[in-house]
């Protein structure tokens, strides 16, 4: 009879010790979990976004388009470049400041995508951007290369 | 023995709860490891010190065509650049960018004798990021550009032939230009004609109607002149 009993609650002690395993290593796991990053999280999202303006503009000034564009004030071309630069569901825009401040074109003018999605996404990036001038030819044949800053800051998100 | 079977099934349950505490601590580590990476902007530091040295290089080049067209004194290059260090500053608030630049220099002279010309101007910088930890970065800046008058020849009693040669810093041809770059004293009529060179790659012809001897000048599309004198 005594033996009985016993194996009857050394069974139970098994179930009871499998049952705590179970929730400590659950317990575990859930807790790594928290630190885990997906790869749709808000840090990875600025990340990607920042890091994808930041390359568009590099990428267009290294080669030589950006800078001429933007003197020339070819607003629609720049608009267009920078579509076919970023991926299509990244909205953008891009506005151009003087050094002291003023902006030399609009909120609209190089836009892609609706004003509000910019107020109402999660996720925005802002880059900032530096340019210095390029020569003009005069109608003398000579050349004129004045230092003329323009600071570009770009806003992108997702749509 | 019934003790021994009790102490058992707490062996079981502290060895769960190390199996926990390594699955914790792997786990920590791991992400640390795999994470590192992604939450440093790499890439947006690259571009951001690409971005100053492209447009470093760009001033050093204006500050060139803004001298050799005359317009500007030799001071421009030091002018320029210390304003070009003041601006980055406002434009990058919180970056903490300190451009210092040295060593500038900046000529524009004809060698003697050789029928050769060459602007050229140098800048040294140094690049302190203090967000990103970033010291002592440093880069120079060379830009150049050479004219060559190699030959001379009379077509004619009035119409004469020279055969130059224009080249950039990196000793390559400039391959861009056509006659409203280049401009030949007291000469009309002026067309040019680009071909193969074994030995300097591209060869410009110019034939105009002037003077034998003419001194030659050359703008690049980075508005730098150059001027040659045959005399």
């Amino acid at each position: 009879m005594r033996i009985k009993d016993l194996r009857n609650k050394k069974g139970q002690m098994r179930i009871i010790e499998t049952i705590l395993a179970s929730f400590i290593i659950v317990a575990a796991l859930s807790f790594v979990g928290i630190f885990a990053v997906s790869p749709t999280s808000p840090a990875y999202e600025m990340t990607d976004l920042e890091k994808m303006g930041y390359s568009a503009l590099h990428d267009l000034d290294q080669q030589g388009l950006l800078a001429p564009i933007v003197y020339n004030l070819r607003w629609s071309d720049l608009r267009n470049i920078l579509r076919i630069t970023l991926p299509n569901d990244v909205y953008f825009k891009l506005i151009i400041y003087d050094t002291n401040g003023l902006a030399k074109t609009s909120d609209s003018q190089i836009l892609y995508g609706d004003v509000n999605t910019f107020s109402e996404a999660k996720n925005v990036a802002s880059i900032t951007y530096c340019l210095v001038g390029i020569p003009k030819l005069n109608t003398n044949g000579t050349y004129e290369a004045d230092y003329n800053p323009l600071i570009l800051v770009l806003e992108v998100t997702r749509g | 023995m019934r003790n021994r079977r009790e102490k058992r099934g707490q062996f079981i349950i502290i060895a769960v709860m190390l199996t926990a505490v390594m699955i914790v601590s792997i786990g920590a580590l791991m992400h640390n490891a795999i994470t590192y990476y992604k939450h440093e902007p790499w890439e947006e530091y690259s571009t951001l010190i690409g971005d100053i040295e492209i447009n470093s290089r760009r001033l050093v080049e204006l500050s060139l065509a803004s001298y050799t067209n005359s317009l500007e004194p030799i001071g421009i290059i030091d002018s320029n650049l210390a304003k070009w260090e003041d601006d980055l500053i406002d434009a990058y608030p919180s970056s903490g960018i300190v451009l210092a630049s040295s060593s500038t220099q900046m000529l524009s002279s004809t060698r003697t004798g050789t029928k050769t010309a060459t602007s050229t101007a140098q800048a040294g910088f140094t690049l302190d990021i203090q967000s990103i930890g970033l010291e002592g970065y440093a880069f120079n800046v060379l830009t150049s550009l050479t004219l060559a008058i190699k030959e001379t020849t009379a077509v004619n009693s009035t119409t004469n032939e020279i055969i130059a040669v224009v080249k950039s810093e990196t000793g390559m041809p400039v391959t861009d230009l056509d006659a409203t770059n280049f401009k030949v004293e007291n000469a009309t009529k002026i067309s040019v004609g680009s071909f193969y060179d074994r030995t300097n790659i591209l060869e410009y012809k110019i034939v105009y109607d002037g003077p034998a001897n003419a001194s030659v000048e050359v703008w690049d599309q980075r508005g730098i002149r150059v001027v040659s004198s045959q005399t």
